[in-house]
């Protein structure tokens, strides 16, 4: 080995570089390739493609991994200085701190002895020299000098240490097909490819600029051997006999360079011409090569058996990991996630949250605006509590209670002092919320901002694992049908997963709002303090105590994103993932599905000897193909059980069933030579050869991961350890997820290997079995077979069926859909399963992909109430819309009370055009892409010009780009656009402008409601009262008592309101203040609505009573000038101005009750403010000090401002009684 | 109980008409002075005012204050039903659920009664402060309306310049600019209804949405003369009298120019 530590970092500081300019020249070489383009076009979807949804695009991944090693230190810092910087950077912590950071000691490990384990999460790749001894003895494999490929695996062994294992001697190759004429060509195929590669390096060596030339070899192409045992994957053929050059190149990035070559033509002296040949698996990940034919899983164990591995001593350490080893590749193993392998090692998670002080009205720059406050929250995966939470703060800050707080006086001291806890705590996860893209980000281009001033920052973006290794950033655009494009910044800290909470949201839950506040609220139920970024400055230049609340409120957000990990599993069920496609964990945050199911099939291809072929993209030319199939819906609310049939695993079981792969398509030829029993022809018209004849590849993986899942789900049921358990279920999910991804692999047509004939042919049969099980059902299942009444399938999609056998009771209909879906199995080839599995009773049948229902899976008890495309989700409707259907549908389903329903939502109705309506439920919010100045937006935009007009009224709070501008519709003048209409909701609780009530009724809530109600009731959506459509005669004969409102009471107090209308004159005890909830779902005052079939919602009696909040003078307009006259607060006629009464003569006898009135009303909205403030006080965590928050998200800030509004206008009322 | 009787029954569409399309829904308050409405539109840029004194109508008894929240537009249906020379009647109780409608023919050989539900209105009861105008001019309605139609062909904004010599009427848009300006008549001049007069005590100059004048003027039909009441920096009056009985007034907010 090299004697001694800083020696070999220099050569490979050296090697490095080199490195890099290769690459360089790669790139210029081929730069408008789009698959192998050069490093210099980072953007993954490169320029090849433009703009389809390309899921994946492997070809780049070479130069990928290479762009991490790309970020050493460059050469002007000298090694002293860094030690003496590295040194000094953590000299200003206390001893005793920084133990509490550190992870456990190392135990004495034998060598000889004693295996070295780990779970390793990340790998990298880098070149050096060839590993000189092996330490288990034996040859070192791999090229025999120049600079070789070395992979380094970052794990943690089981007692909690750092691990970095170097791997050595493995080298990468491809595939290329060779004409049988090449037999025996390998020697001069080496030559000549080897010849070609070394001319290419040339060519771009002399434009790239060299560097240290000597410690290259002149060994590109290491070898080349003729495989005769291997097949292609695409397509059946019977002769087994098909020749491939298996070609071994020096490094990794040469694979795509063979396979240009190879396509562009190669001259082989004394053979001929190769051209246009085919490469074969020569676009998989090095990394991904490596854990393939060594069999390691993502995220798995390894193990260094005793005596392979060789510990590396302090002084030859090239990572900060406590225990450091060379192992040459053949000796690793890898395990399988099973037993005591399925476990997870107690991995570091480091949660942080970052602080800038900004300026007013914009956003944080990290060039301008200093970082203040960091805190972070360092947890060991399997504990319960965090073992480190501190916050490291600029200027002095107060002691917090459970945290550490560590004050620095100078933002350089603050951000070295925060490396220094990233490299003592030495995390294996950094995670929070947004990181990837803000705090990361700006931490390190804020290093670059100061270091100019204080070059002891020069060591700060060594956060990584590697000695001297900088973390990078680059700016990503990620493209996937699945998820969208997301224009990223990816963070590379090396030997550390970057694990953004955000994107993850994204990616996994729909949600109105990825607002971290509404993210914690939505899955942990926990609010907090949402300091707008307009506050923090002020706060950061007070004192000591608001300088700690700002630190409170920062770490709380860097807790608040372990916690959402922890609830959800997140860390377990990626590992899983991880573990059963055999990606590494990295790929499954920044690649889309295809790398997965990619993994599965390379990994099941080399047990069965076939290759994949790296075939050319683009090809526009396969077209779309047909669907899944819906059955015409019979939309009705049915009030009898309606069974659902499912088919288990559809999409998969038929590729089973009726063994679909690459392997097994026939081509046309193919099948003329075949006897007709061998091979099935599908509804698409393409046809397969039996399992009998060979049984396909993707079958195989799904028999293996279907087989695992119930492994999995029996462990699951069979776990006592709630770890165990949560493992288990992470990993049946995982296996679920990748079975029914395998079927979009072969259909995503820009994909890795898109095959049309397999995805239509499995839509074809899918769309087969469903009404082969329609008819079967529907014949079966009859009054003159012995059934009560006849079955009659009314809606069915893609895999299920809903049949409705005519029996009255849940009961009856079970064991009626278990024979059905019994019987209906028998019909269709294993494994393909028709499952009972639940009932839904009532049902409400809208429209296609539009229904819900109570669902039942045991025949006593309903399980929960399930929707399926309502408005529950869409985040352009307000919160109103999805809170009205969905007690409409409780009241509809579970209580079974359709006119308690219709009440309902006329109550509702009649609160919005009373202005009761609690604000937050009405905002609607939408992301601003641009800025409305910019010209990105053609059409004007509601959400856009507001955003343009708060700017005008204060810079500091208006919503900048990318944030989600909340806003409600407010009234305007007639055929005033939409987008003049457009107010923020804060701004119209503090200038009481009337909300547009009438849009909400049309445009939000109408159609939702018309929908639900359709199926039930006649003519839902008639508006005749109110738009007057009937005629006056008949106005006279629908006499009607108005409801009793008296529309005294206002906003929280709504019934108690009610209650004291005009018809109860006497005394009435209010009940107690209301709960906090907004919309009472019960009134009993209401008049019982009848269902006479004219009857209808959005008009009538209900709609006759509004209240039109009088503007406040800065609203503009004529209430700058208009002055409110005083009315009788009895019956709300003017008094004339002469007098100064209270009320009129006509309800002065009546003087005290009123004035109890008003006086019960200021109280009750005291009640409500003092519960609101309290539980603000709550969230923020003190109750010595004023609230801040202004969270935009939370509805209790809502409520808290009208409420405020409210109080103020009732207390005015009782002041004018001048008692 | 509230009864008022209206002979020229014409009056009452006219009046509704004038009003519904700033303002759909209000209330109308009933005393013992008369009929009083006052309503801001929707975007709350200008406010409408009618008054109806009781010596205006026929008959009027009114025991209580009381106020009748009206939806405009479904008045003005109502009234549809009712003949031009219709004699009309309003009746209603003193804790009304409903406005009763009573259309007579003038030979009373048709009666017909409607009734209007009512609307529950919860709104502040506004005025515009009175104040003293530094310029108030008087004009014939009709030509104040084809001032304003003309003018919304060409800009949004109207400026008003009210000076000695006149008023100027001036508008600017993407396709031109224009400029009306109308002299004061000498005292000969013909009618009194055509004659535009102009009381001043200083120059003015004011910029208004030429929208909203445009729905004011949907009042011409109720009189042949407007007026026009404006100083610096509050709003415009635009002011309909209606012949005997009262009148119908709009104050509109100056435009401020943003910069």
């Amino acid at each position: 080995m090299n004697g001694r530590g800083g020696g070999r970092g220099g050569s490979n500081n050296g090697g490095n570089r080199n490195w890099k300019d290769q690459q360089k020249r790669g790139g210029s070489n081929n730069g408008g390739n789009g698959a192998a383009g050069g490093p210099q076009k980072r953007p993954r979807n490169g320029t090849g493609n433009d703009g389809g949804d390309n899921d994946d695009d492997f070809g780049e991944e070479f130069l990928e991994l290479e762009d991490q090693i790309a970020a050493e230190l460059a050469a002007d810092l000298p090694p002293e200085e860094y030690e003496q910087l590295n040194a000094s950077s953590t000299e200003t912590i206390n001893e005793d701190t920084k133990l509490s950071w550190r992870r456990p000691s190392v135990p004495p490990l034998d060598v000889k002895n004693e295996s070295l384990t780990l779970q390793w999460l990340d790998v990298d790749m880098t070149v050096g020299k060839r590993l000189e001894k092996n330490p288990a003895g034996g040859r070192v494999p791999g090229a025999p000098s120049g600079l070789v490929p070395i992979l380094r695996f970052y794990g943690v062994s089981p007692v909690g240490n750092s691990v970095a294992v170097f791997v050595h001697g493995f080298t990468p190759y491809l595939y290329a097909s060779c004409p049988a004429s090449f037999m025996g060509s390998e020697a001069s195929f080496r030559k000549a490819m080897n010849d070609r590669l070394l001319a290419d390096r040339q060519r771009g060596g002399n434009r790239g600029g060299g560097g240290a030339a000597g410690t290259e070899s002149n060994d590109l192409c290491l070898g080349a051997s003729i495989e005769t045992d291997k097949r292609s994957i695409l397509g059946y053929v019977a002769d087994p006999n098909q020749t491939f050059y298996k070609i071994y190149v020096a490094t990794p990035n040469l694979v795509p360079t063979v396979k240009r070559v190879l396509e562009d033509g190669l001259e082989v002296p004394g053979f001929g011409r190769l051209h246009g040949v085919l490469t074969f698996e020569s676009n998989v990940p090095f990394v991904l090569r490596f854990m393939i034919d060594k069999d390691i899983t993502g995220a798995g164990w390894l193990e260094c058996p005793k005596g392979t591995y060789r510990v590396r001593g302090e002084r030859e350490k090239e990572s900060h990991c406590q225990i450091e080893a060379d192992i040459v590749y053949e000796s690793l193993e890898g395990h399988r996630p099973e037993g005591q392998w399925s476990k997870l090692a107690p991995l570091r998670i480091l949660s942080t949250d970052i602080e800038c002080q900004g300026r007013k009205g914009h956003f944080p720059e990290a060039e301008k605006d200093p970082v203040i406050q960091i805190a972070n929250c360092l947890t060991v995966q399997g504990e319960r509590e965090p073992i480190v939470q501190n916050v490291l703060t600029l200027r002095g800050c107060l002691p917090i209670v459970g945290a550490q707080v560590l004050t620095h006086e100078k933002e350089e001291d603050l951000l070295l002092s925060w490396r220094a806890f990233v490299q003592e705590a030495d995390p294996d996860i950094l995670t929070g919320y947004n990181i990837a893209n803000f705090d990361l980000p700006y931490l390190l281009r804020r290093a670059d901002t100061l270091v100019k001033r204080a070059p002891k920052l020069k060591v700060f973006k060594e956060l990584g694992r590697l000695r001297r290794t900088l973390a990078t950033m680059k700016d990503t655009t990620f493209q996937s049908s699945a998820y969208g494009k997301r224009e990223n910044v990816e963070t590379t800290v090396h030997g550390r997963v970057v694990f953004d909470l955000l994107p993850y949201m994204f990616r996994n839950h729909k949600l109105s709002s990825y607002s971290l506040n509404s993210v914690s609220a939505e899955f942990l139920g926990q609010q907090k303090e949402d300091v707008h970024h307009s506050i923090i400055s002020d706060l950061q230049n007070g004192t000591d105590e608001d300088r700690r609340r700002l630190a409170v409120y920062c770490i709380k957000d860097a807790l608040l994103p372990w916690k959402l990990m922890e609830k959800l599993s997140v860390l377990v069920n990626y590992v899983e993932m991880a573990r059963v496609t055999g990606v590494p964990m990295a790929f499954l945050l920044t690649r889309g599905q295809q790398i997965k199911v990619f993994s599965m099939l390379l990994r099941k291809c080399r047990q069965s000897a076939l290759l994949i072929p790296n075939l050319p993209k683009n090809r526009q030319d396969e077209g779309t193909y047909e669907g899944a199939t819906v059955i015409e819906p019979k939309k009705a609310f049915y009030q009898d059980p309606i069974a659902t049939l499912d088919f288990a695993s559809l999409y998969p079981s038929i590729m089973q069933a009726f063994n679909l792969c690459y392997s097994t398509l026939l081509s046309r030829e193919e099948k003329q030579a075949l006897p007709p029993s061998s091979y099935i022809t599908t509804p698409s018209q393409e046809s397969f050869v039996k399992p009998s004849v060979r049984k396909g590849i993707l079958p195989l993986i799904l028999d293996e991961l279907l087989a695992a899942r119930k492994r999995a789900k029996r462990d699951m049921a069979a776990a006592t350890d709630p770890m165990e358990k949560a493992v288990q279920n992470g990993r049946q999910l995982a296996l679920k997820i990748s079975a029914n991804s395998v079927y979009g692999f072969t259909g995503a047509t820009v994909g890795q290997l898109p095959c049309i004939p397999i995805a239509s042919s499995v839509t074809s049969y899918g769309r087969d079995l469903l009404y082969q099980t329609k008819a079967f059902v529907e014949e079966h299942y009859t009054i003159e077979k012995g059934c009560s009444a006849n079955a009659e399938v009314v809606y069915g999609d893609t895999d299920s069926v809903m049949v409705r056998f005519g029996v009255p009771t849940v009961e009856e209909a079970m064991p009626l859909a278990e024979r059905a879906a019994e019987e209906v199995t028998k019909i269709f080839p294993p494994p393909i399963k028709l499952e009972f599995e639940k009932v839904y009773f009532p049902y409400l049948l809208m429209n296609k992909k539009r229904y819900a229902g109570l669902l039942w899976t045991r025949p006593d008890k309903y399980d929960k109430l399930d929707t399926k495309g309502l408005e529950t989700v869409r985040r352009d409707n307000c919160l109103l819309v999805r809170r009205v259907i969905d007690t409409c549908l409780r009241k509809i389903l579970i209580d079974r009370d359709v006119p308690g329903a219709i009440g309902y939502c006329k109550h509702v109705i009649a609160e919005l055009l009373q202005n009761k309506m609690d604000i937050s439920l009405l905002v609607i919010t939408k992301a601003l892409g641009k800025s409305a100045d910019e010209s990105g937006y053609a059409a004007k935009q509601a959400h856009v010009e507001l955003a343009m007009r708060m700017k005008k009224r204060d810079p500091g709070t208006a919503p900048n780009v990318g944030d989600r501008v909340a806003y409600v519709i407010i009234q305007a003048g007639k055929g005033a656009p939409a987008y003049e209409r457009s107010e923020d909701p804060v701004y119209v609780l503090e200038n009481r402008i009337p909300i547009d009530t009438d849009y909400y009724l049309q445009n939000q809530l109408s159609n939702p409601l018309t929908r639900l109600f359709e199926p039930i009731i006649d003519n839902p959506g008639r508006r005749g009262g109110r738009e007057g459509g009937r005629k006056g005669g008949r106005e006279r004969r629908c006499k009607e008592e108005i409801g009793g409102i008296g529309g005294l009471g206002r906003g929280l107090f709504a019934s108690f309101g009610r209650s004291r209308g005009k018809a109860c004159h006497g005394w009435v005890v209010p009940p107690c203040p209301l709960p906090v909830p907004p919309l009472p779902s019960r009134s009993p005052s209401l008049p019982s609505p009848s269902s006479s079939p004219t009857e209808s919602l959005l008009s009538g009696d209900h709609t006759r009573s509004i209240a039109r909040p009088t503007p406040t003078a800065k609203a503009g307009g004529i209430m700058m000038f208009a002055v409110k006259k005083l009315k009788c607060l009895g019956c709300k006629t003017p008094i004339p101005e002469t007098e100064k009464s209270t009320l009129c003569v006509h309800c002065a006898p009546r003087e005290a009750e009123i004035y109890t009135q008003k006086a019960l009303e200021v109280a009750g909205h005291e009640g409500v403010f003092a519960k609101l403030w309290t539980q603000c006080q709550r969230c923020q965590g003190s109750f010595h000090q004023d609230i801040l928050c202004s969270n935009r998200d939370c509805p209790i800030f809502y409520k808290r401002k009208k409420v405020q509004k409210d109080l103020a206008d009732a207390q005015y009322a009782l002041d004018r009684f001048a008692f | 109980m509230f009864e008022a009787r209206l002979t020229e029954g014409s009056l009452l569409k006219k009046i509704i008409e004038a009003i519904k399309d700033l303002v759909q829904e209000a209330n109308v308050d009933c005393s013992e002075e008369g009929l009083t409405m006052q309503a801001m539109d929707a975007s709350h840029v200008s406010l409408c005012s009618l008054n109806m004194r009781h010596g205006g109508f026929d008959h009027y008894r009114c025991d209580r204050s009381i106020s009748l929240g009206l939806n405009l537009a479904n008045l003005g249906k109502i009234l549809k039903c009712a003949g031009n020379d219709d004699v009309v009647t309003l009746k209603a109780e003193d804790e009304p659920d409903t406005l009763t409608l009573m259309f007579e023919s003038p030979n009373q050989e048709r009666i017909s009664d409607f009734e209007l539900k009512l609307m529950d209105i919860e709104t502040e009861h506004l005025g515009i402060p009175n104040e003293e105008y530094k310029c108030t001019i008087s004009m014939p309605s009709g030509e104040f309306q084809r001032i304003v139609r003309d003018l919304a062909v060409i800009g949004e904004t109207c400026i008003i310049t009210c000076t000695k010599e006149g008023v100027k009427f001036s508008v600017s848009g993407d396709l031109g600019n224009g400029n009306v300006t109308v002299r004061q008549s000498s005292a000969a001049d013909g009618d009194e209804k055509d004659q535009v007069k102009i009381q001043m005590e200083e120059p003015v100059t004011l910029n208004f949405a030429l929208r909203y004048l445009g729905f004011f003027t949907k009042a011409t039909p109720l009189g042949s003369t407007v007026k026009l009441h404006m100083s610096p920096d509050v709003p415009i009056v635009v002011e309909y009298p209606i012949d005997g009985i009262g009148s119908i007034s709009y104050f509109l907010a100056p435009k401020i120019d943003e910069d």
